[in-house]
């Protein structure tokens, strides 16, 4: 029960990395980021490769979020002329690319069976603590950008482009920024992803891993913080329980799977149609 | 281009269509240094697709626009407004989710890198401050102080286009446009306004308005260029303009008096 308890915990904080990451580009800059699983995928793989040719885990993380950095540059220059719709089926686009890549050039990624035998770098509680105290540190940092004067030229692009083009800011090199700082934050979820499971496998880039991470936001509130971790806990929370439900009321594997799924989306509806802009909307900041 | 460094603002043969829609012809205009010049024209002259133009929020089909020796008309708009033209919209909108003083402050573009913010370098608190300061006056100077705190797209019509005046004003442009600033601005303001804007005038600031309202433009303009189908009819002093032909014309088909011109419009 503890075990189960510390690894939920460890999953929760895990998309609440890569869900601050999201939150950084969707919430903030009000762009639509369907690909935002290839960012961790690539952290994940950057590890796994690194790992597997003998080299530190740490110089994998680097490498996997310089990877996605570049990722992310690419990405939104891509969409310079794209309208924000069309850019999001883009990046979705681009993460299946990766996926199938990862899939099937098994000299680098090990194809569909993955890379295994990953260091898990700490055991059990200790890599709970490691990432509860990163989660913090990353609400911080992600609280200090929204509400500093990066945040504010980010907000502004989300709402009236025009006035920000107007005022002088580059949207096409704000938009290029905030995706790379989002891309290098859920890198690092990725990678730790990658080494608490000791595994990374294509599975780890499919779609439903992105709306998954967009349904916690969208729960909880976009674009508050407070509200991005409400969302991933409530997700999560729901995710864990279902076991438990499963075990009491004693019916089978596959209901249970589906259980998971239909009760998510069963919150996902009631918060769309009673709390449009999520559990925790944004509110306009004070600014004394 | 032998003329070009004279003028702070030289706009020649400009022509833009939309479609089949040619809105500008052949427009030719030029503005100097600590002008206050009035863009007059009927409805649908162009004359918003003429600012759009200059400030690159249009893409001109021909012509060259020159901010003193610098040629703009190929320049995306974030640049533009680098070299110094700032501008207003006739129908400004502004976002829900940030107050009046945040859209002002987001006006000042200094110092918003992702490392600078998160590291809080003494730079960026510096601008962060100055940013602070000179949006509180600004508001203040045009009495929006009581709607600070509220969020910017809860302002009325005539409060928005004041608080897109007060963004132009932020970055200290040499050349500000303002796209009707009176429209729906309460008269008792629109004196304020004239103050403001004189104001700016005499500290060097140079200002091309669109408007249609007789007694700002004669209590502020300098100079006035009238737009008529896209083509710039008359360039005269705002007294000058009743006894214009071109521009009676231009606004009443040439059926009326210049009596009717001053009860009826611009
Ligand atoms: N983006 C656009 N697409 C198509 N037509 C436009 C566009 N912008 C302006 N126009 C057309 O250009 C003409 C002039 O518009 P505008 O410059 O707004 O006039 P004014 O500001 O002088 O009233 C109008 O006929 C308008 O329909
Ligand atoms: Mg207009």
């Amino acid at each position: 029960m503890f075990d189960f308890l510390v690894s939920a915990l460890t999953f929760a904080s895990l998309y609440g990395l890569m869900a601050l990451g999201l939150n950084l580009q969707a919430g903030y800059g009000g762009l639509l980021n369907f690909g935002h699983i290839a960012f961790a995928g690539l952290g994940a793989y950057g590890t796994g490769i690194a790992v597997q040719a003998g080299y530190s885990p740490w110089l994998g993380m680097a490498f996997g979020v310089l990877l996605a950095m570049g990722l992310g540059g690419c990405v939104a220059r891509l969409g310079r002329k794209l309208a924000s719709d069309y850019w999001g089926i883009a990046t979705l686009a681009i993460a299946e690319i990766l996926r199938v890549v990862a899939t099937n050039e098994g000299w680098l990624t090990g194809g569909a069976q993955g890379i295994g035998a990953i260091p898990t770098l700490f055991d059990g509680v200790a890599f709970l603590l490691m990432m509860l105290a990163l989660l913090g540190i990353a609400t911080l940092l992600c609280q200090r950008l929204a509400d500093g004067r990066f945040g504010r030229a980010l907000r502004l692009m989300r709402e009236e482009p025009q006035l920000a083009a107007c005022m002088g800011y580059d949207l096409t090199s704000l938009k290029s920024r905030a995706i790379m700082a989002s891309a290098a934050l859920t890198a690092i979820a990725g990678s730790l992803y990658a080494h608490f499971m000791s595994y990374v496998g294509p599975d780890y880039l499919l779609a439903s891993e992105t709306f998954l991470l967009w349904t916690m936001l969208m729960i909880g509130g976009l674009g508050n913080l407070r509200g991005v971790l409400l969302g991933v806990f409530l997700v999560q929370a729901a995710y864990s329980l279902v076991p438990f439900a499963k075990d009491y009321l004693g019916f089978d594997s596959d209901l249970a799977g589906a259980l998971r799924l239909g009760l998510i989306g069963a919150i996902l509806l009631a918060c769309l149609m009673w709390r449009s802009e999520g559990l925790i909307p944004e509110k306009v900041r004070k600014i004394a | 281009m032998s003329t070009s460094r004279e003028y702070l603002l030289s706009v020649q043969s400009v022509a833009k269509a939309f479609g089949g829609n040619q809105v500008l012809r052949d427009v030719s205009f030029n503005v100097q240094r600590g002008e206050i010049v009035g863009l007059l024209g009927p409805n649908g002259s162009g004359k918003s697709t003429l600012l759009n133009c200059i400030t690159g929020f249009e893409a001109v089909d021909g012509g060259a626009i020159a901010l003193g020796a610098r040629r703009i008309e190929r320049l995306q708009a974030h640049r533009i407004v680098r070299h110094g033209i700032a501008r207003t919209f006739q129908l400004p909108s502004m976002p829900t989710k940030m107050s009046v003083i945040e859209v002002a402050m987001a006006a000042c573009t200094r110092q918003h890198g992702v490392l600078a913010t998160l590291l809080g370098l003494p730079a960026l608190r510096r601008a962060e401050e100055q940013a602070r300061a000179k949006a509180e006056r600004l508001i203040d100077e045009l009495l929006l102080s009581p709607v600070r705190d509220l969020p910017a797209s809860a302002l009325s019509g005539g409060q928005k286009k004041l608080l897109g005046i007060v963004c132009a004003l932020m970055g200290e442009p040499e050349l500000v446009l303002l796209d009707e600033p009176t429209a729906g601005v309460h008269p008792n303001l629109r004196r304020d306004l004239v103050e403001a804007l004189k104001r700016l005038n005499a500290q060097g600031m140079t200002l091309v308005i669109v408007e249609h309202d007789m007694h700002f433009i004669r209590d502020v303009c300098s100079r006035c260029v009238v737009l008529d189908r896209g083509e710039i009819v008359a360039s005269c002093r705002p007294d000058k303009l009743a006894s214009n032909a071109r521009v009676i014309q231009a606004y009443l088909g040439g059926r009326h008096s210049p009596q009717a011109l001053e009860e009826n419009a611009p």
